[in-house]
């Protein structure tokens, strides 16, 4: 697609910063079969994709909305609303099950008011249900973005959310 | 070839075939519900499983399988039967079982092999899928509980229409066909889906609860709208035509259908049609008998050269050639023409002094045999959509490079590889006196046409034309010219494609005249693959121009006919089937001309803007009532049959021509046939020609073609001193005034607007749907305001086709108006 007509979608919806996307299209638009980086590349920069960006993407990639929806709904990596900046992910298998895994859940629920994949509204946590996190071990398990802590307990639930809390958003 | 066992029959097929295919070609039945042969396989639904003894029995689906030499394949055993009725089971397991009010019923893929294989119970329980269903647009309904995820939808909307619309979201067992963001369907509206949907997941919402599908009869006929000369089968029931039925067997587009053809068949059953004719009394249209109308009208055509007609190109061969020798020896006058003039003026005055013959010198299939392809104006799939489905194809299958040169983006634009050059409005003629220019600095021109007349006056002429000063005229780079030059002339075929006819107007006779010199000078005439495509707008506009329906040896043109009513020299104008107060240019100039004219005749299908100012009115009647024959844009001669008896008193104008000449002393031929046989004997490519040999598909008139290079003069275009250009033309949905009404176009197009570009609108501070006035030299116009981000800088777009919004009020009919916007 021209730089013309992209030029013309950002005049179109000038309340999304597309300055971001652009910088992600740029550095793959050679690169043939594009579409997943470039869609990585938008979520890493966005939190999330949001439809005006998506729209974007296929004019400038030139591909069908369609089919980026398609590909944004079969990948399960894919967030199309707002995540918030700290993903919380309690794992509910079979070993942490036996550990306790519901009561650890329910105090994050009690606490934050956010239950499976749902965000609070300050955009500050995201809370995710998983399977399995790979380390039994230490189950049961909790992550929050990268950090793993094992051996929950529920004073933990307390103290991680106290810590997370009052890490400033930008 | 490849030989291969199929049910210990011994088969053969072509190399590149797949089982099913091969099984298909021997007549071996082989269930599926995914493939459609004009797609590509797929592989989605399981039901074409066989067996192969060399894979030690495992089942593998057919349809996507090539066929090898030696395979021996089993089609129907018991563990295949077994593993079809499980797939079956499990389709049935969610769809609905809603099928005594579902319209596909007794068309439908899934009912029929549930019926074949006898399955009358289900192991499994599951409740039924909770879609909701899409009734948001007035022409396709989507219910997707019914639907089986085959696919095909998704696949004809990408592979052959280009559009996109639909896509598969979520996966396993959550997957549903929608759109993006799980918007309602907001598309092109060709019916494409609708057509390869082989459940009742997809259908066509004016044929809702209308007729079963069996209790239809089917038509085969020819689409009345454009002059692509698209194959229709219509369906009929109760003496109505109600639907069109999909054949995938149909025409050189195989069952191809635009929104137009698909949809826009409620004109021929339209409540609105007139049924009597009508005689103006007292200053009021009045109901009349057909004497007492043929009866004045063959009075006032006693008038020798003061009578002029002027005819739609929708008529047939034979109506329009008897109209001219009913006028030339009945009535003894010159003055007949169609379509203002322009539908025919790049045949006519362009391919004639060019290629000695006023006709185009490529076809429609030999579109996808070329390596290259220059479509030149607005895009043709919005003028001519099935032509540019062809396009797709060519460029998607099979590698053709495509070059657009245009004023504004579209469709094609956005396929892959696509080179579009967008122009200043007006300048087309000058940028292809260039490209020649360039062709011929790059010594890239066949040596062989040096000696063609014309050649040296040619290049005397081009030297006004170097890329460097067009470029500057044209709002192009000197680099994409000469690079557009460069691989038009080093294509091995290479094809140029025009569309003309009504909103076209301006310079097609020098448009047609610089394209054809450009084909001449690097000698892409007469081969397989190249040529160039003049796309002619209504359905029968070549055959308008075979029949000779223009104004020739003095006779009066168009323009000229409705200035001498204005002048009071012709006294009375016989119109069949054109409406010029709404499409003609200038539109109170036309008006004018109407009302001073003495006696005014219209035959018509509808009480047109034109039918309102006339003294007799003549009902006629439509494509599906009548016999004749149409000549497509690439002379592709066919036979049209009646489907359905004529609606009221309605008659073809073949019989109130005959009627005319009959009162005026003449003896017409008895049948359309009988005048049939007349033209071929005197219309040169149709010797030979008969309804028998044109069969289902038509034949092509040959076209004889001998190049002279002939100087085309470009048009001025005005400085634009903060004025927008206006460009008009058709839109995708609409083809004429007719389409008006088709309730499926209309549906989706009910009404004029003029698209501008988001910087020109922005400068205004106009929005979506602000009423804007349109003004120029000519007068004004209301429309609602369509921001766009195809249309450049500078140009502003309005479709021609709506009398309530004619845009004859602002358009000249010149090259290029000069417009301004204001809110």
């Amino acid at each position: 697609m021209s730089d013309v007509v992209a030029q013309q979608v950002k005049e179109q919806e000038p309340e999304v910063d597309l300055v971001k996307a652009d910088q992600v299209i740029d550095k793959y638009i050679d690169l043939p079969g594009n579409l997943m980086p470039v869609l990585q590349g938008i979520q890493d920069a966005y939190g999330y994709i949001p439809r005006k960006v998506a729209d974007y993407v296929a004019e400038r990639l030139n591909v069908y909305p369609s089919q980026i929806y398609g590909v944004l709904t079969f990948y399960a990596q894919f967030h199309l609303k707002p995540r918030g900046r700290f993903i919380i992910r309690v794992c509910v298998g079979t070993a942490c099950h036996v550990q306790g895994a519901q009561r650890i859940k329910e105090t994050f629920f009690n606490l934050l008011h956010i239950k499976h994949t749902e965000t609070s509204a300050d955009l500050r946590f995201t809370f995710e249900e998983v399977a399995c996190l790979g380390a039994c071990g230490m189950a049961p398990l909790a992550m929050v973005n990268d950090d793993t802590y094992g051996k929950m307990t529920v004073q933990k639930v307390d103290e991680i959310v106290a810590k997370y809390s009052a890490i400033p958003l930008d | 070839m490849v030989n291969l066992t199929i049910d210990d029959k011994q088969v053969t097929a072509p190399k590149d075939s797949t089982i099913y295919d091969a099984a298909k070609l021997n007549g071996i039945k082989i269930p599926i519900l995914c493939h459609d042969k004009k797609l590509k396989p797929f592989g989605a639904c399981r039901m074409c499983l066989v067996e192969i003894e060399q894979m030690k029995g495992r089942q593998i689906p057919a349809c996507t399988t090539p066929a090898t030499e030696g395979m021996i394949i089993r089609t129907n055993t018991p563990d295949i039967i077994k593993a079809r009725k499980l797939v079956l089971e499990l389709l049935l397991l969610n769809h609905p079982l809603d099928c005594p009010v579902c319209d596909k019923g007794g068309d439908c893929d899934l009912q029929n092999l549930t019926y074949d294989y006898e399955l009358n119970s289900n192991r499994f329980i599951d409740s039924k899928f909770q879609h909701e269903i899409d009734y948001n647009n007035p022409l396709i309904e989507r219910d997707m509980n019914r639907c089986v995820l085959c696919g095909k939808c998704v696949r004809i909307c990408d592979e052959i229409v280009s559009y996109g619309a639909l896509t598969f979201i979520d996966r396993g067992i959550e997957t549903k066909i929608g759109c993006d963001f799980e918007k309602p369907l907001d598309c092109e509206f060709c019916g494409s889906c609708v057509s390869v949907c082989p459940v009742g997941a997809l259908l066509a919402r004016p044929f809702k609860h209308k007729a079963r599908f069996w209790a239809l009869t089917k038509h085969n006929s020819v689409c009345g709208y454009c002059g692509t000369g698209c194959n229709l089968t219509l369906g009929v029931k109760d003496d109505k035509v109600l639907t069109t039925v999909y054949d995938e067997n149909q025409g050189f587009h195989k069952g191809q259908l635009c929104v137009r053809g698909r949809f826009g068949y409620q004109f021929i059953n339209s409540e609105k049609r007139l049924t009597t004719p009508l005689i103006r009394k007292n200053g009021r249209l009045t109901e009349a008998t057909w004497d007492e109308a043929l009866e004045i009208v063959a009075g006032r055509l006693k008038g020798g050269t003061a009578v002029a007609a002027l005819a739609t190109p929708r008529l047939t061969n034979e109506e329009l050639s008897l109209f001219k020798k009913m006028m030339l020896e009945n009535v003894g006058s010159k003055n007949y023409d169609h379509s203002a003039g322009y539908a025919h003026r790049a045949l006519t005055e362009g391919f004639a002094s060019s290629f000695g013959s006023s006709a185009s010198s490529a076809s429609i299939p030999d579109i996808q045999k070329s390596d290259l392809l220059l479509v030149i104006k607005t895009d043709s799939y919005e003028t001519h959509p099935v032509i540019g489905f062809e396009i797709n194809m060519g460029v998607k299958n099979k590698g053709i490079k495509l070059n657009i040169l245009s004023d504004k983006r579209g469709k094609l634009s956005k396929l892959p590889g696509a080179n579009t050059l967008v122009h200043i409005p007006g300048t087309e003629v000058a940028v292809i006196n260039a490209l020649c220019k360039s062709v011929i600095d790059q010594k890239l021109a066949d040596p062989s046409v040096a000696s063609l007349p014309g050649h040296a006056e040619l290049i005397k002429a081009l030297s006004d034309f170097t890329p460097e000063t067009i470029a500057a005229v044209s709002g192009l780079t000197v680099e994409k010219i000469n690079k557009l030059a460069a691989d038009y002339a080093a294509a091995e075929k290479a094809m140029i494609l025009f569309p003309t006819g009504l909103g076209y107007a301006g310079h097609a006779a020098d448009l047609a005249r610089a394209v054809a010199n450009l084909a001449i000078l690097t000698g892409k005439l007469g081969k397989e693959g190249c040529g160039v495509l003049c796309l002619s707008e209504k359905n029968n506009s070549q055959g308008a121009v075979d029949m000779g329906f223009y104004p020739q040896d003095g006779g009066d043109n168009a323009l000229q006919i409705l200035d001498a009513c204005s002048a009071g020299t012709i006294k009375t104008l016989l119109i069949a089937g054109e409406n010029p107060v709404t499409s003609y240019p200038d539109n109170a100039k036309v008006k004018a001309a109407l009302d001073a004219v003495e006696f005014l005749i219209v035959s018509d299908l509808f009480m047109t803007e034109t039918a309102e100012l006339a003294d007799v009115v003549l009902p006629a009647c439509s494509f599906a009532e009548k016999e004749g024959t149409y000549t497509s844009t690439d002379r592709r001669v066919q036979h049209v049959k009646p489907a359905i008896n004529k609606i009221g008193q309605s008659r073809s104008d073949f019989e109130i021509i005959s009627s005319l000449i009959v009162k005026l002393g003449g003896t017409p031929p008895t049948t359309p046939a009988a005048q049939f046989s007349e033209i071929t004997a005197n219309t040169p490519g149709y010797e030979g020609m008969t309804y028998a040999t044109l069969g289902n598909e038509g034949a092509f008139a040959p076209v004889s073609i001998q190049p002279v290079f002939v100087v085309p003069v470009a048009a001025q275009v005005p400085a634009a001193q903060g004025k927008l250009a206006l460009v008009t033309g058709s839109v995708l949905y609409h083809n004429g005034t007719l389409s008006q009404h088709g309730e499926g176009p209309v549906h989706v197009c009910p009404e004029a607007y003029v698209e501008i570009s988001r910087s020109d609108a922005g400068r205004s501070s106009i929005i979506d749907n602000d009423l804007v006035t349109v003004t120029s030299e000519n007068g004004s116009l209301q429309l609602k305001a369509k921001l766009s981000i195809r249309i450049p800088e500078g140009v502003v777009f309005i479709p021609y086709h709506f009398p309530a919004a004619p845009v004859n009020m602002v358009w000249s009919g010149s090259a290029v108006t000069m417009v301004s916007l204001s809110k």
